[in-house]
């Protein structure tokens, strides 16, 4: 079994999207159990290939394949877990966008991956995102984090209204808000009121853990 | 008289010009609007960019088309609206008038060309033959303007950078330099693909770049390490032209807080490990390459 998760977690870390769908399926043929399939194969190649990336040993293009790889695999096991009534354990509900204004979107797809990646149910909303549609959303789905990029230094002050909006109906209790994208930082986190700032997709990951991951 | 760019940058420093970009935002350029909408509207604004660092001791002036490749304006609707040969020649013409104007009739005009904005696979579906043909029609219209050499600058990704190059010789036999932008990371400095320096000096010397270097990202201080790197992988003419350093937000504007002194004396550092030009990039202006062309020239 270990050699199986071994080889799972390989597929992911090499990029090898084919590889993993392969043996998400071979998993679910054999009927291993699919949340240990999950939690030790998949999930430590995608931790690797977040730890290699830390470490400026992988870059983009390795991070986008990796996380591809994961996205496949789980393509597969989710209705299978699903249909076996058996719940993959979400570390919980991400609702993520671009700020309204900013089409930018390839930093916030790669966050919204890595962290569905690494167990986190998500909402993307895609590119120029309405502050109050974030809040909309959040409360509809019950989520337990709002996720914002802004790439522009005049488009930035829409992440503010939604900390604003939040507030308004008093959710701000119950819903968490990290920021990212070039012009944000610690700073400028703390003087919105948002609850944290993460440089890249691996520290959107650690940052929501942390914020609402529940292990 | 031709002007012999080539000739001139193996033989002494050559001063580039600053950040245009940060200079229109401040003049007024705003986020809805791209630089190259202002090149057609308002070419009087980058007339005075252009007059300020000829002014400074500027020897190359670098036109405003660093996003004019068609591609790069069809991804913003400000974009979408111009013509992409139409900005390019006229880009040239002002930088010329410049020239014309400061009666420093031996500075060169550098035709811009930046990145696309698009990722090659597995990031992106850019296509090389898409990105060529792009890079082609905008070098082709420089050329037309009347350049007397190309900076391809800003690029994360080697085969973008080979692709413009590519492009640049196809319709041109004029010199040019060609500049990645680097991060520094634990293991050394990449390019967010991953390409190391020597990747790039060796890709960007065999597809007919004059001078190869970095730019953008880094600030002075760490540019100066990126330099000696670069002198020793190759003897190929170096060019870098680091930042103001990092940006800080002061009421929701980014501010470049370096001093240009402090700037002009890791362009000594730069020169002294061995670069051959040397110019600024984001929120440098004509202050820090005045600093330079005094430091470098004057040695103080």
């Amino acid at each position: 079994m270990q050699a199986f998760l071994d080889s799972c977690a390989k597929a992911v870390l090499e990029g090898d999207a084919d590889k993993a769908e392969k043996l998400a399926r071979e998993a679910f043929d054999k009927k291993y159990p699919l949340l240990e399939v999950i939690e030790k194969g998949f999930v430590e190649g995608i931790r690797e290939v977040g730890r290699l990336w830390e470490e400026g040993i992988l870059f983009l293009p390795e991070l986008v394949m990796g996380a591809e790889a994961m996205k496949r695999a789980m393509g597969v096991l989710h209705p299978a877990l699903a249909k076996g009534g058996d719940r993959p354990k979400s570390l919980g509900h991400v609702v993520i966008g671009t700020i309204e204004g900013d089409i930018h979107d390839i930093g916030k797809t790669l966050v919204a991956t890595m962290l569905a990646a690494n167990g986190f149910e998500i909402t993307d909303l895609g590119a120029d995102v309405p502050a109050l549609r974030f809040v909309d959303e959040a409360e509809k789905k019950g989520a337990g984090c709002i996720a914002i990029s802004a790439l522009l230094t005049t488009t930035m002050s829409g992440q503010k209204r939604v900390v604003e909006e939040l507030k308004k109906r008093s959710l701000r209790g119950t819903v968490k808000i990290m920021v990212g994208g070039a012009p944000c930082s610690e700073e400028w986190a703390r003087e919105i009121g948002a609850d944290g700032y993460a440089g890249d997709a691996i520290a959107a990951v650690s940052l929501a853990q942390r914020l609402i991951g529940a292990r | 008289m031709t002007k012999d760019f080539l000739s001139t940058v193996k033989r002494r420093v050559v001063i580039f010009d600053g950040g245009m970009g940060s200079m229109l935002i401040a003049a007024g350029l705003t986020q809805r609007e791209v630089p190259e909408a202002w090149v057609l509207g308002k070419s009087e604004k980058i007339a005075e960019v252009h007059a300020a660092y000829l002014a400074a001791g500027a020897q190359v002036v670098t036109t405003a088309t660093f996003g004019a490749s068609r591609l790069k304006l069809q991804s913003s609707e400000a974009g979408k609206r111009l013509d992409p040969e139409k900005v390019n020649e006229k880009a040239v013409e002002i930088a010329s008038a410049a020239v014309q104007h400061s009666g420093k009739h031996d500075r060169f005009i550098a035709g811009d060309i930046g990145p696309t904005g698009l990722f090659f696979p597995p990031v992106g579906q850019l296509k090389a033959e898409e990105a060529r043909a792009a890079f082609k029609e905008q070098a082709k219209a420089l050329d037309r303007g009347g350049v007397d050499m190309f900076i391809i600058e800003t690029m994360y990704d080697i085969r973008e950078a080979v692709e413009a190059l590519r492009a640049v010789k196809e319709v041109s036999g004029l010199p040019a330099v060609a500049t990645l932008t680097f991060d520094k990371k634990p293991r050394g400095f990449f390019t967010m693909m991953g390409d190391a320096p020597e990747d790039a000096i060796e890709a960007l010397l065999k597809e007919g770049a004059s001078v190869v270097g970095a730019n953008c990202t880094l600030q002075s201080g760490d540019m100066i390490a990126l330099a000696e790197e670069f002198r020793l992988l190759s003897d190929a003419p170096l060019i870098f032209q680091p930042n103001a350093g990092r940006p800080v937000m002061e009421h929701g504007m980014a501010v470049y807080k370096q001093r240009p002194q402090d700037f002009a004396q890791d362009a000594v550092r730069i020169v002294a490990a061995g670069a051959s030009a040397v110019g600024g990039c984001c929120g440098t202006t004509p202050d820090f390459i005045r600093e330079v062309h005094s430091a470098l020239i004057h040695g103080k």
